[in-house]
């Protein structure tokens, strides 16, 4: 079974026709691997290099040099912590660590529910807030261990989040498909609009209170059943 | 005299925070004039002179004049490509970031200004792929301004066609270095090209293309609007115009702040409200993490008096550090972060940032070496001037600095087998990846 259906490879058709050139469409194709696997798969890869024309070989290097494109699965909700200069000398691995100690996991990991990643970021270029953090890469500034704690119970039930500007956090698989459709015209059927702004974008429903597990989110090792 | 902010490029989205980025807005302040004024009053010749003997210089950390940038385009080249850098990742700066989130029509605006001096039919955003909100922010500001027909075949009425396409990037530090960015726009590894040939004869898909920085590109219209002179009342006569500075660290209110280029470091404080804890600093980063330190607040803000210092103004990042804050920590940080970065094409600067780290790591851990700092600095001269492009470089330039202005700091380290310094200033904690 093929990892984009029938409707993305029309989407992954639309991105490739932005550019000139084929090729440069490989980040925007992965992250569209990435929104439905979870994170760059050999198949999803293989299935890149096939709609571009390219080796396999081809592919994973380029996907390997990228930060944001996973190698392994990841949660629903990646925590990026800052471990940048400014946020570093404003608590910032100090943050770190109490996420590591409220998810009981180490930067680099992921929860055993698949709800949670975590990491420790490089400069998110929101060092006016600092210690800053983005979940699926939506901001949040001047983070106590109150306001962590907050956050993390806020997450685990399914409630709606809004960052620092506005946005509400959507899940990660969203937002990989977000990347990928950026600056992409689609033609017909624009099924939700991600490109909202003022901080107005689809929120992640509280009331059908998914499972990451349903949602296809789990790690690394797991038999993917809930 | 109290410090005060001269707001050319910010006036927009600090005098309407509400809806500054919306095509609404950008029209009942006077957007989109310029770049309607520039297509059909200017040649493209006369634009690139206009910017020239405006004296402009690139935002992004070099200062190179954006004029003569542009001047050594082919005319008889076709297809040439404006990109956009909007990969901010110099750690400290977030003046970009604002720019595109709170006012992206003033970044098509000038990119409709650039594109149509270098008569380029295509414009690319590469714009950094942690930019969420800023990315549906000039997605949507593209989507309008292509309906109002300021983008897209023949616009503003005239027969001059121009695209922008919204690339997003995929997290990469290096891909913010012009060439490495073309790399990876073209769908590679973001590694560094061998220059020359340089962009401007031979770059994206090997075509001439023009590459500016976020600020830069959003500094043209008020430029255009307002002309050479008025822009030159502003700032030096070797740097002209406003910069954003964005001020982070121990100050009172970090935010960006627009002030004439040389506008001294002690104002910026000022406006800044001060250091936190009040005093002066113990030390300055006055142009992101490459940028060697300051000590001294008494200097002018500028690309050659900063330059004359033995630093650099780089991307205009500030960031203030308060007494107490332990300077061997803040060397870890720095060099972690190129250590991470480093594309690894260049061997002294992959092995070297990373035996860098390694050493630090063992003194601010208390098991350093009275041979340590001497070895620090061996290792910052063996990264310097020997890789392809300039990470290596200002890894080894905040390396030296570093250890040279404080020396004494990492010597009492060694000899207390610890840190010196207290809470939050101690010990690094979770520092690996």
């Amino acid at each position: 079974m093929s990892v984009l259906t029938a409707e993305l490879r029309s989407e992954a058709d639309a991105i490739v026709a932005k550019y000139p050139n084929s090729r440069s469409a490989v980040l925007p194709l992965l992250f569209l691997v990435q929104s439905v696997e979870g994170y760059v798969t050999d198949e999803g890869m293989r299935e890149v290099a096939d709609i571009l024309e390219l080796t396999p070989a081809q592919v994973l290097g380029a996907a390997s040099f990228y930060t944001m494109l996973k190698k392994k699965d990841q949660g629903m909700y990646l925590i990026s912590v800052c471990r940048n200069i400014a946020c570093t000398h404003l608590g910032g691995r100090e943050l770190l660590n109490t996420f590591e100690d409220l998810l009981q996991i180490k930067a680099g990991e992921t929860t055993p529910d698949g709800r949670f990643s975590l990491e420790a970021a490089e400069c998110l270029a929101t060092c006016d807030g600092a210690p800053s953090l983005q979940v699926n890469y939506e901001d949040f500034y001047r983070v106590t261990p109150e306001k962590a704690r907050d956050l993390i119970s806020r997450l685990e039930r399914d409630e709606s989040l809004a960052s620092e500007r506005g946005e509400l956090v959507k899940d990660a698989k969203t937002i990989s498909r977000e990347v990928a459709r950026a600056g992409v015209r689609i033609p017909h059927g624009e099924v939700e609009d991600l490109r909202t702004i003022g901080g107005e974008g689809p929120r992640v429903d509280a009331a059908t209170g998914f499972r990451p597990k349903e949602r296809g989110y789990k790690r690394e090792g797991d038999d993917g059943g809930s | 005299m109290a410090a005060a902010e001269v707001r050319l490029v910010t006036e927009r989205l600090r005098e309407h925070p509400e809806d500054s980025w919306t095509l609404e807005r950008a029209r009942a302040t006077g957007g989109y004039e310029a770049a309607r004024r520039a297509i059909s009053e200017f040649s493209p010749d006369d634009t690139i002179e206009l910017v020239k003997n405006a004296g402009l210089r690139g935002r992004g950390g070099a200062g190179f004049p954006t004029g003569m940038k542009w001047s050594f385009v082919p005319k008889d080249v076709f297809p040439k490509y404006v990109v956009i850098n909007h990969d901010e990742g110099e750690p400290c700066t977030f003046k970009d970031r604002e720019l595109a989130e709170s006012d992206p029509h003033a970044v098509i605006e000038g990119i409709i200004t650039a594109a149509w001096a270098n008569q380029a039919n295509k414009a690319f955003i590469y714009c950094r792929g942690e930019f969420a909100l800023g990315s549906r922010r000039l997605d949507a500001a593209i989507k309008e301004a292509y309906g109002a027909g300021y983008l897209g075949s023949g616009i503003f009425g005239t027969k001059f066609d121009l695209d922008i396409i919204l690339h997003r990037g995929a997290g990469a530090y290096i891909c913010g270095e012009e060439s490495a960015l073309l790399d990876s726009l073209e769908g590679y590894r973001g590694q560094p090209r061998l220059r020359p040939p340089f962009p401007a004869v031979k770059g994206l898909y090997g075509q001439p293309t023009v590459i500016n920085n976020t600020e830069t590109i959003a500094t043209l219209p008020w430029i255009v609007n307002n002309g050479v002179d008025e822009y030159k009342k502003h700032g030096t006569e070797k740097s002209p115009g406003t910069k954003m500075f964005s001020v982070s660290g121990h100050v009172m209110s970090p935010a960006n702040y627009e002030v004439p280029l040389g506008t001294s470091l002690k104002d910026i404080l000022e406006l800044a409200g001060g250091m936190r804890k009040g005093g002066t600093p113990k030390a300055v980063i006055p142009g992101g993490a490459s940028s060697p330190l300051l000590v001294d607040v008494d200097i002018a803000m500028d690309f050659d008096t900063l330059k004359e210092a033995g630093t650099m103004l780089g991307s205009g990042a500030i960031t203030f550090l308060e007494e107490g804050t332990c300077m061997v920590r803040n060397a870890l940080v720095t060099l972690e972060f190129f250590e991470h970065e480093s594309c690894g094409k260049c061997t002294p600067c992959r092995e070297g940032t990373w035996w860098a780290v390694k050493v630090l790591e063992r003194i601010e851990h208390g098991e350093g070496r009275q041979e340590d700092m001497d070895l620090l600095l061996d290792i910052s001269d063996g990264i310097d001037g020997r890789s392809f492009c300039p990470l290596g470089d200002a890894a080894s330039w905040a390396l030296r600095s570093n250890v040279k202005l404080f020396r004494d700091e990492f010597e009492q380290h060694v000899a207390l087998q610890a840190c010196p310094f207290e809470g939050e200033h101690r010990t690094l904690v979770g520092a690996r990846r």
